[in-house]
């Protein structure tokens, strides 16, 4: 009895969405891959045209900050060598 | 759909392409509907969870792992869905319980293919599937509709492979015990009124 029934399981009929449905299921998929190429795409690109000014001066500060630092460490380790009279 | 093709076209989607979406769409869409508006027993539901099923494959392709395989994928996100919208109606139901009791209507189940069913016997399979618990129903549709092997449906249903044995063997008897109520019910015949009760 219960081999068959589920034997009888398996023939029963199947259902399938209508057309517009499937159509429109279709155009958002395509869409939403499409949008995913496009992003995937240019994430890979090296960056191109004329760069923003932050981009632009990001080496500027970054010497800048770093000249202040070590100018800080000299003026603390002579200060240190002048405490302990070793100047 | 054999497991190369299968591995080709999990490729081909994460890349994003599109012809391999409409080949995977034509491979699993009729199964899958299937599934969902027997699982849901209302085409309209089966249709959005469909839609949606369709729609998170293309949000995670680029994620998917090269060795998916995509039935048990689609299936478990099927189900996954279903089970959100039933909580969400028990909720809704939940708080219009109380109103509903008052009306005075018998609430059986029905299926959208029991009225297109092609034979008495079909139509009886269809009605007793329709009333089985949720749970008995989406493991009999799985395994002995959709056609897919018990280890890849106790991963869909989250349950051991123990779990998945026993939950199918009940649901068997439930169906079994359905199907032997329905046949000693009397039939209706259209147009003949009822027997007056004295």
């Amino acid at each position: 009895m219960s081999e068959s029934l589920i034997r009888r399981l398996g023939e029963l009929p199947a259902a399938e969405p209508d057309i517009t449905r499937t159509e429109h299921i279709r155009k958002r998929c395509h869409a939403h891959l499409a949008r995913q190429r496009r992003r995937s795409l240019v994430s890979s690109l090296p960056p191109l045209g004329r760069r923003t000014t932050g981009e632009r001066l990001a080496p500027v500060w970054q010497t800048g900050i770093a000249v202040l630092g070590f100018v800080y460490l000299a003026e603390v380790i002579r200060f240190a060598l002048g405490v302990f009279s070793l100047t | 759909m054999d497991r190369e093709t299968e591995l080709t076209l999990v490729g081909r989607l994460r890349q994003g392409e599109a012809d391999a979406f409409d080949e995977v769409y034509a491979a699993f869409s009729k199964p899958l509907f299937t599934f969902l508006i027997r699982l849901s027993r209302r085409r309209d539901v089966a249709e959005d969870l469909h839609e949606e099923t369709w729609l998170r494959l293309v949000k995670h392709a680029g994620r998917l792992q090269a060795d998916t395989r995509l039935g048990p994928w689609l299936f478990t996100v099927a189900r996954n869905l279903h089970v959100s919208y039933r909580r969400s109606r028990a909720l809704e139901d939940s708080a219009t319980a109380s109103l509903l009791g008052l009306w005075p209507v018998s609430a059986r189940e029905t299926s959208p293919f029991e009225e297109t069913a092609a034979s008495e016997l079909e139509r009886r399979i269809e009605r007793a599937l329709a009333n089985l618990p949720a749970a008995s129903r989406e493991v009999l549709l799985l395994v002995a509709v959709s056609g897919l092997d018990q280890s890849e449906v106790a991963d869909i249903c989250g349950i051991t492979p123990g779990a998945l044995r026993q939950r199918l063997h009940r649901a068997r008897e439930l169906l079994a015990d359905a199907l032997e109520r329905d046949a000693v019910r009397p039939p209706v015949l259209e147009g003949v009124p009822p027997c007056p009760s004295r």
